[in-house]
């Protein structure tokens, strides 16, 4: 098993997960507050959902083969995907928890006002915790999507073992090479870490505090 | 003392002016969408009028002089509101105690402190065995209870209620209002009270002030309303059967399109041959058996008995008028009254209301 693409596909998982979350919450909060800007900057930050990868990754390969901020051009290396990941997974992780704000009963914000809570308060206080399932399910989404992400991450990141090479390209090169028994394998890997996210995000970390048991009347 | 005159036209029309003394129950009475709930949400900050001023005690809540800015308006934190909305608006993640603790967060009290004082509220509402469930395990009537320790917990300047008896059952309704009474006559604050239902109003209010389209149309006690409303669009909100038309001049009312004269009280205020709306509550009205001079001769159209009280619809003998009077059973009894049979009515002059008339797309129709 190609244990390098693997450990590749987790980091950068995990490192999109760590960066776009916070920044998913802070987009989908502040949306929530514009009026005739709202459609165009949404509309932006689903692109990617409609755009085929081929063309992003294309944008993205011309835009990032530059000098960048670091010193050294980012395309084919781990930065250079991380970057793609995170543009790519943008409404993955907006989306869900834009729709779980806009979810909350404006009342309810209103009876925080009205009880004396600050704007941050009763962000963290109110806000934060109800959107906590559109949050966790932007979460198993961008997680499980940027495993199985191919197209955007090939065009930017090429191949490089170690270094872009992450699971499903590593698949794609195991069916080129006719070794179907490994590409079955990591296939299958990437099969049950989706199933087990997405069962998460529908089960444990779904359930609505509100919507616990009724105790009855 | 609560002072509220604000005034706007966008994005509903709002002209009120209200005053509410501490420990007063103040009603605001009118239709769905009169912009009741506008007025608290006015009050408590959550929108912004025009122009006005909104003041509490001795401080000022909000100040726009005209309508080229504000000059004050603090927000909702700042203004010490207790609201208790419709729907409750019961933090859902919450419990009970918790809910009751989040207006206390800012207070610089230990959390064991607000813990305390939290469940001290819900011992109070009634529901101290409740305080560890949230409000999706709670029944509505314990929601509310929840809702209003939550409005009442950091002790506010005033007492805001948004149609608060709307959805719970009569029961709980009337264990409800015995809270409020107890409240009130401990805490000592203007309390607001939104409601639709005129017989609440009349039986909790000190005073109510009829709103229709935005619009203060009277403030007065619930006695007076009732009895002499200021125009016949309040007379009509009231629920007032008893209204008709006619032209006055000088002490004499002319009932229009009849032949029946009354003596009213004349104040000197209107000029000979007014045209005016006219009211008389159901103990200026009464009924008998036999002709007599003053009286007015009626056939029974509909007898619909309500429990112990039947309202009967009575036809002037001239077809032109249709009269409503309540009265007990016994009474619809001994006149032994059925519909279609013939009785006469007595209107006793002293008790009629008379007031102005104006065309309702007189923009004036309103103000008398």
């Amino acid at each position: 098993m190609d244990m390098d693409a693997i450990f590749l596909s987790l980091k950068l998982a995990l490192w999109t997960l760590v960066l776009i979350l916070p920044f998913g919450v802070w987009v989908a909060h502040s949306l929530q507050k514009l009026d005739k800007s709202k459609s165009w900057i949404e509309a932006s930050l689903a692109l990617p959902l409609v755009l085929p990868p081929t063309v992003l990754g294309y944008y993205l390969l011309v835009g990032l083969s530059g000098k960048s901020f670091f010193g050294f051009p980012l395309v084919f290396s781990f930065t250079g995907i991380l970057i793609a990941s995170l543009i790519v997974n943008l409404p993955f992780a907006i989306q869900p928890i834009q729709r779980a704000f806009e979810a909350i009963n404006p009342e309810i914000i209103e009876a925080a006002q009205v009880s004396g809570l600050s704007k941050w308060q009763i962000f963290r206080l109110i806000e934060l915790p109800l959107a906590w399932r559109g949050i966790t399910s932007a979460a198993v989404l961008t997680f499980a999507h940027t495993l199985g992400e191919f197209g955007v991450v090939l065009m930017v990141g090429g191949a490089i073992p170690g270094e872009t090479k992450t699971v499903s390209i590593a698949i794609y090169d195991k069916v080129q090479s006719f070794d179907n028994s490994g590409a079955g394998t990591l296939s299958l890997l990437l099969l049950g870490i989706s199933l087990i996210a997405i069962t998460l995000s529908y089960g444990v970390f779904g359930q609505n505090p509100s919507r616990r048991k009724r105790w009855g009347t | 003392m609560l002072k509220i005159k604000v005034t706007q036209t966008l994005p509903n029309p709002l002209q009120i002016n209200i005053e509410c003394a501490s420990g007063e129950l103040h009603a605001l009475v009118g239709p769905s969408g009169s912009g009741k709930t506008s007025v608290l949400r006015t009050i408590a900050g959550l929108s912004t009028p025009a122009t006005g001023n909104i003041e509490c005690g001795n401080q000022i809540w909000f100040e726009a002089k005209d309508l080229r800015g504000t000059t004050k308006s603090l927000s909702p934190a700042e203004r010490s509101c207790g609201f208790l909305f419709q729907q409750y608006a019961l933090f859902p993640h919450l419990t009970a105690l918790q809910n009751v603790c989040i207006p206390l967060q800012n207070s610089g009290l230990e959390l064991s402190k607000r813990n305390a004082i939290a469940q001290e509220w819900l011992n109070r509402m009634g529901i101290a065995e409740l305080a560890q469930r949230i409000p999706y395990q709670l029944s509505g009537g314990q929601q509310q209870r929840v809702a209003l320790a939550r409005a009442l917990v950091k002790k506010p300047n005033v007492l805001l209620l948004d149609e608060p008896f709307s959805a719970i059952d009569a029961p709980t309704r009337q264990s409800l209002y015995k809270i409020l009474a107890e409240l009130r006559n401990d805490l000592n604050i203007p309390i607001l009270l939104v409601t639709h239902d005129l017989r609440e109003a009349d039986l909790l209010a000190d005073r109510i002030t009829v709103i229709d389209h935005g619009v203060g149309l009277q403030t007065a006690t619930p006695q007076v309303l009732f009895q002499k409303p200021r125009n016949s669009r309040v007379a009509e909100l009231v629920g007032i059967n008893n209204m008709f038309e006619g032209v006055f001049t000088a002490g004499k009312l002319t009932w229009n399109n009849s032949a029946h004269i009354f003596d009213v009280l004349d104040k000197g205020k209107i000029p000979p041959s007014t045209p005016v709306a006219w009211v008389i509550p159901s103990d200026g009205l009464s009924l008998h058996a036999n002709q007599a001079a003053g009286r007015i001769q009626a056939k029974v159209q509909q007898i619909s008995a309500l429990g112990q009280i039947a309202v009967i619809q009575l036809l002037t003998c001239d077809g032109e008028h249709l009269i409503s009077w309540e009265a007990s059973a016994a009474e619809v009894k001994r006149l032994e009254l059925a519909v279609g049979k013939n009785t006469y009515i007595e209107l006793d002059g002293s008790k009629i209301h008379i007031m102005p008339l104006r065309p309702i797309n007189d923009p004036r129709r309103f103000i008398s």
